[in-house]
C-alpha cells in the first residue's frame, strides 16, 4: 500500500484532490455559514448529498485507478505512451536516465532509442533547432512527390515543417 | 378462402424474406476465398487475412473487421456533418434579416434548429469519435480486433436507420412533419401537449431514431470497455495505456450510464405521447422530471462528445512539438475526474426553472469543480508546447485552434456555473456562443486534427496541404467570427432559438453569418481535398511520414503501418502498386 503511492505517485494525483478540495470548501461553507437557512433534514441530506456523492466517487476512482497505474509501473516495464508494443522501444526510466546524465554533462551518453544523443527531445534549443529543421527537410518524402505533381494544388502536398515556422 | 389485400401482402412480404435469405446466403458464397488479384478487385490492405474480403459493396455490409467499421463510421458521420452543416447555413441566411423573409416561415427554422443539434451531436459528433476509436484502439493497444466484432458492426448499421427516421420529418411523406422540439425535447411541448402541431408522428419518428443511436453508442461502449479491459498486449498495462485509449474508456464508461437513461426517457415520452401515460404530465411526474433525466444525460453528453477529441490532441500535439506529453498521468486522473464528476452537475443547465435555490447551490460547487481538470489539460498541452520544436503542420494548427478555441470555449462556461450570472445569461445567444466554441472550435478541430493526422496512415496517400492550411485558417477565423458574435448577442439580451429578432441585433447576425459561410467554404474544401486526395493524392513513401522517429515520437499505430507497407510491397513483389484502402486498383501516375 504505501509502497504504491508513494510520493511521485500522490503528487500525481493532486490533480484530483483540487476539486476535492472545492467541493470539501462549499460543504464547510454550507454547514457553518448555512446561507439560505431553515432547512428540513430531507432538504440538507439532498443538499449534502449532491456533494458528497460527487467527492465519494471521485475519491474511490481516483484511489483505484492511482493504485492500477501505479502497481503497474511498479510491477512491470513503463513506456512512453503508444510504444510499449513498438519493438525495441527504450523503458521511461533508461529515457529519464540518458536525459539526466547527458543534463549533468556527461559526454559518452548512449541515446537509448538507438540514435544521436544530441537529438534527444529534453534538450531543446529552438534557435538551434530551426537550422536543423530546414536541413533536414529534404528528407522529406512528401518532399520529393511533391515535384512529380501535375495538379497546382498539389506541388506541397503532404506535410513538411520548417518553412512553416 | 376469400383473397384480400391483407392476405396478399403477407404473401408479398413472406416471398420477399426468402429473397432476402436467398441473398444473405449468397453473400456467404461471395465471402470464399478470392486469391489477391484476381479477381478481388476490391480487395483492401487494411488488415492482415485481407485477401479473404469480399468484394465491392458486399465488403462494406458484411465487414467486421474493426478498420472497415471504423471508416464506416467515419464516412456516416461525414454525410451527417454535411447534412447538418447545410442546414445551420439555411439557418444562418435566414438569420440575415430580422423577418423571416428568407426561409419563409418561422417553423421550417424551428424544425431545422432541432435537427440541425440532433444531427451534430448524435450523427457526426458520436460517430466521428467512434471512426477513431474503432480504427485506432486496437493498433494502438496491440489488440488483434475489438472484443466483439460482430457486436462492433451492428451497433454501426443501427445508425442509418437512426439517421433516417431522425431526419424522415424532412422527406415527402404525406402528414409527416420535422419535429421542432429542439435537441433537448423538452416536455409538455415534446409530449405534444397543447394546440401545436408536435403530436405529429415526425417527432416519434425522431424520437424513436434517436433510441436507435442511443443503442448504437451503448453497444459500442460496452466492446470498448470489454476491448480495453481484455484485449490488451501484454506489455500494455495500465501505466502503458495510451492517453487516446484512457479518453475512449472514460467516455464509454459514461455512455454505460448515460445513454441507457436518455433510452429510458425517450421510452417514457414515447408512452406519454401515445398510450396516455403522465410520466411528465403536470398531474404526473411534471415537465421538470423530463429536463432532470435529459440533463442527467444531457451533460455527461457532453464530456462523452469532449474526452475522446481531448484525447487526439494530448496524442497527436506532442508529436509536432518533438517532446513528450507534459504531466501524462495529470491528463489521465483529470480524464477520470471529469468523467466522475460530470454527473454531479447535471442541474446546472436548469438553474433559471425555478428549482430550489439551495440545492441548486450544490450543482454550482460541483461545477466549478469540474472546470479544474479541464484547466489542468489546458495548461499540460500549452506547457508540452513550450519551449518545443514545433512543426506547424496541418493537425498541429488544428491542435493549436483546438486549444485556444476551448479557451475561450471554457472560460466562457465557468461564468455560466456561477447562478447569479447563469440567471442574467440564460437562453441567450450568450450560451449558443459557448458551447459552439467547444463542439464546433473545439470537437470539431480536434476531430479535423485527427483526420488529417491519419489520412497517410489510412489511405497511404497524402492530402494536399495548401488546401488543408486554408481549411484550418477559414474555419479558425470563421468559428471566432461567427460564435465570439454570438457571445456579444447574449450580451446585448439577445434569445437564443428564435427565427426573428429585433433589428438592433441585425449587425452581428450577420457578421455571425459571414463566419459560417467562411466555415461552409473552408467545409467544402476539406471534402475536396479528402475526396481527391484519398484517389489521387501521392503515395507515402515511408511508413514513418511524419518523421517520428527523429523525436522518437514513434507510436504504435505508425509502427503497425511500417509493418503493413514491407508485407505489401513483398506480396507484390516489391515496389509494384498496392491496392489502395478503398478497395479499387489505383494507378498512381503521380508519385512514381
Amino acid at each position: 500500500m504505501a509502497e504504491i503511492f508513494d510520493r511521485d505517485t500522490l503528487l500525481d494525483l493532486t490533480v484530483n484532490v483540487i476539486p476535492l478540495g472545492i467541493i470539501l470548501f462549499f460543504v464547510a461553507a454550507f454547514v457553518l455559514i448555512d446561507p439560505f437557512g431553515g432547512l428540513d433534514f430531507y432538504g440538507r441530506v439532498l443538499q449534502m448529498g449532491l456533494l458528497a456523492f460527487p467527492l465519494v466517487a471521485l475519491a474511490i476512482l481516483t484511489y483505484v485507478s492511482g493504485k492500477a497505474i501505479a502497481g503497474d509501473e511498479k510491477r512491470s516495464k513503463v513506456f512512453f505512451q503508444g510504444q510499449a508494443t513498438i519493438e525495441g522501444s527504450p523503458e521511461k526510466h533508461e529515457v529519464e536516465e540518458a536525459i539526466e546524465a547527458e543534463a549533468a554533462g556527461e559526454t559518452d551518453v548512449e541515446d537509448p532509442y538507438g540514435g544521436d544523443a544530441d537529438e534527444d527531445e529534453s534538450e531543446v534549443d529552438p534557435d538551434a533547432d530551426d537550422n536543423d529543421d530546414n536541413d533536414d527537410e529534404s528528407d522529406v518524402d512528401a518532399d520529393d512527390e511533391s515535384d512529380e505533381s501535375d495538379e497546382s494544388d498539389a506541388d506541397e502536398d503532404g506535410e513538411v515543417d520548417a518553412d512553416e515556422k | 378462402m376469400e383473397i384480400t389485400g391483407q392476405l396478399l401482402l403477407t404473401v408479398l412480404m413472406g416471398a420477399f424474406l426468402l429473397g432476402v435469405a436467398a441473398f444473405l446466403a449468397r453473400v456467404e458464397d461471395w465471402r470464399s476465398y478470392t486469391p489477391l488479384g484476381a479477381g478481388g478487385g476490391a480487395v483492401g490492405e487494411s488488415g492482415y487475412g485481407h485477401s479473404e474480403k469480399p468484394a465491392g459493396l458486399i465488403r462494406w455490409f458484411t465487414t467486421v473487421d474493426h478498420k472497415d467499421i471504423g471508416l464506416l463510421y467515419g464516412a456516416y458521420a461525414t454525410v451527417a456533418f454535411v447534412v447538418g452543416g447545410l442546414m445551420v447555413m439555411l439557418m444562418r441566411a435566414e438569420l440575415t434579416t430580422p423577418e423571416t423573409a428568407v426561409l419563409g416561415s418561422a417553423t421550417f427554422y424551428n424544425s431545422l434548429l432541432t435537427s440541425h443539434g440532433i444531427t451534430m451531436l448524435f450523427l457526426f459528433g458520436t460517430p466521428i469519435i467512434a471512426a477513431f476509436s474503432n480504427y485506432l484502439i486496437p493498433l494502438v493497444i496491440g489488440a488483434d480486433d475489438m472484443a466483439f466484432p460482430r457486436i462492433n458492426a451492428i451497433a454501426f448499421w443501427l445508425l442509418p436507420p437512426g439517421a433516417l427516421l431522425i431526419w424522415a420529418g424532412f422527406f415527402p411523406l404525406p402528414d409527416v412533419i420535422p419535429a421542432q422540439t429542439a435537441w433537448t425535447m423538452y416536455t409538455p411541448l415534446s409530449a405534444g401537449v397543447g394546440n401545436g402541431n408536435q403530436m405529429n408522428v415526425g417527432v416519434d419518428l425522431m424520437l424513436l431514431g434517436l433510441h436507435l443511436t442511443g443503442v448504437s453508442a451503448t453497444m459500442g461502449a460496452i466492446n470498448f470497455i470489454a476491448t480495453i479491459f481484455t484485449e490488451r498486449a501484454e506489455e500494455v498495462t495500465w501505466a502503458n495505456l495510451d492517453i487516446f485509449s484512457w479518453t475512449i474508456l472514460t467516455q464509454s464508461g459514461l455512455i454505460l450510464f448515460a445513454f441507457p437513461l436518455l433510452g429510458s426517457a425517450l421510452v417514457m415520452l414515447l408512452l406519454d405521447r401515445n398510450f396516455a401515460t403522465t410520466f411528465f404530465a403536470v398531474e404526473g411526474g411534471g415537465p421538470i422530471l423530463w429536463q432532470h433525466l435529459f440533463w442527467f444525460f444531457g451533460h455527461p453528453e457532453v464530456y462523452i462528445l469532449v474526452l475522446p477529441p481531448m484525447g487526439i490532441v494530448s496524442y497527436v500535439l506532442p508529436r509536432f512539438s518533438g517532446r513528450k506529453l507534459f504531466g501524462f498521468k495529470f491528463v489521465v486522473y483529470s480524464t477520470l475526474a471529469i468523467g466522475v464528476l460530470s454527473f454531479g452537475v447535471w442541474a446546472h443547465h436548469m438553474f433559471a426553472t425555478g428549482i430550489d435555490p439551495r440545492l441548486r447551490a450544490s450543482f454550482m460547487a460541483v461545477s466549478l469543480a469540474i472546470a479544474i481538470p479541464s484547466a489542468v489539460k489546458t495548461f499540460n498541452w500549452i506547457t508540452t508546447m513550450w519551449n518545443g520544436k514545433l512543426r506547424l503542420t496541418t493537425p498541429m494548427l488544428f491542435c493549436i485552434g483546438f486549444v485556444s478555441n476551448f479557451i475561450i470555449g471554457g472560460v466562457t462556461g465557468v461564468f455560466l456555473a456561477s447562478i447569479p450570472v447563469d440567471l442574467v445569461l440564460h437562453d441567450t445567444y450568450y450560451v449558443v456562443g459557448h458551447f459552439h466554441y467547444i463542439v464546433m472550435g473545439a470537437i470539431t478541430f480536434a476531430g479535423m486534427a485527427g483526420i488529417y493526422y491519419w489520412f497517410p496512415l489510412v489511405t497511404g496517400r497524402w492530402y494536399q496541404r495548401r488546401l488543408a492550411k486554408a481549411h484550418f485558417w477559414l474555419w479558425m477565423i470563421g468559428t471566432n467570427v461567427t460564435f465570439f458574435a454570438m457571445v456579444l448577442l447574449g450580451y446585448g439580451g439577445m434569445p437564443r432559438r428564435y427565427a426573428t429578432y429585433l433589428p438592433q441585433f441585425a449587425t452581428l447576425h450577420q457578421i455571425a453569418s459571414l463566419g459560417a459561410f467562411l466555415l461552409l467554404v473552408g467545409g467544402i474544401i476539406w471534402i475536396y481535398n479528402v475526396a481527391v486526395s484519398w484517389i489521387e493524392g501521392p503515395r507515402v513513401q515511408s511508413g514513418d511520414p511524419w518523421r517520428l522517429d527523429e523525436t522518437d515520437l514513434n507510436t504504435a499505430e505508425w509502427d503497425w503501418f511500417e509493418a503493413k507497407r514491407e508485407t505489401s510491397l513483398a506480396a507484390t513483389d516489391g515496389g509494384e502498386d498496392v491496392t489502395a484502402d478503398g478497395g479499387q486498383e489505383i494507378e498512381d501516375d503521380t508519385a512514381e
